[in-house]
């Protein structure tokens, strides 16, 4: 069964239609890459999927669990990660600390538990330091893991973003342009975490220019135009077809 | 004597106000003007609980600060449901109105202000019993923020000013985080408010409005946002200049609108010379030292 699953999803806003019926599953253990030309709605279905803009119909389900009308945070705590973009780090926090208030329970949810339950909190928070510092440790991070993430290199950034979506534990990860921007070394780390993850068992998804990098890591690949899904095969398939390619680099 | 009793109880209540006010508008990022107005439900509800014999007088100042966190609740979740901007607006109009009801409404002493409120402590204890309550009160009020705030509370009011969606996508509540928060805030307000019935016995609505919000304002920003000292810094100056200006013997019609002049000029003063105020705050939430953590 799809970890996560999409159907007939439709949105659009004004006269532009960024999805169109849209059908599609996400499979645990795998990776499957968004690919298509600028505005075809790659970003514009990982907000759908996030909640953050409601879907005009259609349905989307974790783990066979309906997430209509959920707000973002419920939907992450069902298990769904993202990352963004634009990075969309907590520029006053350090890096660890970005990664502190990941996980899917965070001890001071409740507030109430912050006045009642002292040793409960420091239980949560010893928990989420030591996952934070294994996955710092992973992701080649743990060095600079107290250093404020506005004064680390753009490459670190990036895996910042990818670590601190990993606290969640998630169920389905959205990955939005990891690679862009980034090379050498941080390439193959972000790479072999991605790999693992889905080893793991996690359904991933990538939006990624990079078509090098989408064929290194996914096993699968979908064509998006104009928010439909025009095509879904092997990555080396979809890049073969010239009518995707046209629609790729344009005429 | 009593002229000192008064300034340092005034010093100590603004020092919670201000306290509690920069936690809802420094350290959570919520824009809202409109903290005297909880003031004043504590101080209304406290005084009349305690004027009708209900409870005690400890109990009615702690229920004055209750309802202060429900009715400071019921204006939050309305307004922050649509967006945080919403808020700064529906607060104010929530302050004039409710100023503008308790003007007509003749059992709480309507325009001309509600008298004879109980007094609390003083005539057993006397005067510096007072002031030793209200500024040890002060002194709970600074430790609790600093507390909340360095804890991984403080962690969630730091990650969601800067970025509320990335916040959200970690399983994050901003909306409760917010509500909660600025409910605290204007709870501690309203407690405050209990402690300036039963000292001065004399409240009338106006005294709760905009100028009083400025008030309030200017020394958060002034002593400097998301400081635990610096509100206590601006309670102290602020409370200490307009004292100073009575000494001219200028006239009232001079002084109140001299006062606003002040507290809103300097604002913009440093708004523009020293946003950070007179202590600024660390650029990176660092909460307690790390070793403290854990324990």
């Amino acid at each position: 069964m799809a970890v996560l699953e999409i159907r007939n999803l439709c949105k659009s806003f004004g006269g532009i239609v960024v999805a169109d019926q849209i059908d599609l599953d996400l499979k645990a253990h795998g990776v499957l890459g968004l690919i298509g030309p600028n505005g075809a709605g790659k970003t514009s279905l990982f907000n759908l999927i996030c909640g953050v803009v409601p879907p005009d119909a259609g349905s989307i389900t974790l783990d066979g669990l309906s997430m209509e009308g959920q707000p973002i945070h419920e939907r992450a705590r069902l298990g769904l990660a993202r990352t963004w973009q634009t990075l969309r780090l907590f520029p006053s926090l350090s890096v660890i600390d970005n990664l502190m208030l990941g996980p899917r329970d965070y001890s001071a949810d409740r507030l109430i538990d912050v006045f009642l339950r002292p040793t409960y909190i420091a239980q949560r928070e010893r928990e989420a330091r030591q996952r934070a510092e294994y996955i710092l440790e992973r992701t080649g991070l743990i060095a600079i893991k107290d250093s404020p993430v506005m004064d680390i290199t753009y490459g670190q950034q990036k895996l910042v973003g990818v670590a601190r979506a990993l606290m969640n534990e998630a169920r389905c990860l959205l990955l939005d342009e990891p690679m862009a921007g980034v090379e050498g070394q941080t390439y193959a780390l972000i790479q072999k975490v991605v790999r693992d993850l889905a080893e793991s068992g996690v359904a991933i998804c990538v939006v990624e220019h990079n078509v090098a990098f989408i064929k290194d890591l996914c096993d699968e690949g979908v064509f998006m135009f104009a928010g439909k899904v025009l095509a879904r095969g092997s990555v080396d398939q979809l890049i073969a077809d010239p009518h995707l390619t046209e629609l790729y680099f344009g005429t | 004597m009593d002229y000192l009793y008064s300034i340092l109880i005034l010093i100590g209540l603004f020092i919670i106000l201000a306290s509690s006010f920069d936690l809802v508008i420094g350290h959570c990022g919520l824009i809202s003007i409109a903290h005297p107005i909880f003031y004043a439900i504590g101080a209304y509800v406290s005084a009349m609980l305690a004027k009708h014999n209900i409870m005690p007088i400890p109990l009615a100042m702690l229920s004055g600060g209750v309802v202060a966190f429900v009715a400071s609740a019921l204006v939050a979740v309305p307004a922050l449901r649509v967006s945080g901007d919403y808020l700064l607006i529906a607060s104010i109009g929530f302050q004039l109105g409710l100023i503008e009801l308790a003007k007509h409404i003749h059992e709480i002493g309507g325009a001309g202000g509600l008298t004879n409120i109980p007094s609390f402590l003083i005539r057993d204890y006397g005067r510096e019993s007072y002031v030793v309550l209200v500024l040890v009160l002060a002194g709970l009020t600074v430790l609790f923020i600093k507390w909340l705030t360095q804890g991984p509370y403080g962690r969630m009011m730091a990650a969601m000013r800067d970025d509320e969606l990335a916040f959200s996508m970690l399983g994050r509540n901003a909306i409760w985080v917010k509500v909660s928060v600025f409910g605290i805030g204007s709870g501690i307000a309203g407690i405050a408010g209990g402690l300036y019935a039963h000292y001065f016995r004399f409240l009338e609505p106006d005294q709760f409005g905009l100028l009083q919000s400025s008030a309030v304002l200017t020394m958060v920003v002034v002593g400097g946002l998301r400081t635990a000292w610096g509100p206590v810094i601006g309670a102290l100056v602020l409370q200490l200049m307009p004292q100073m200006i009575t000494f001219f013997n200028l006239p009232p019609s001079v002084l109140g609108p001299l006062q606003g002049l002040i507290f809103t000029g300097l604002v913009l003063v440093f708004m523009f010379k020293r946003p950070q105020g007179l202590l600024a705050a660390p650029v990176i939430w660092t909460g307690k030292a790390p070793e403290k953590r854990g324990a």
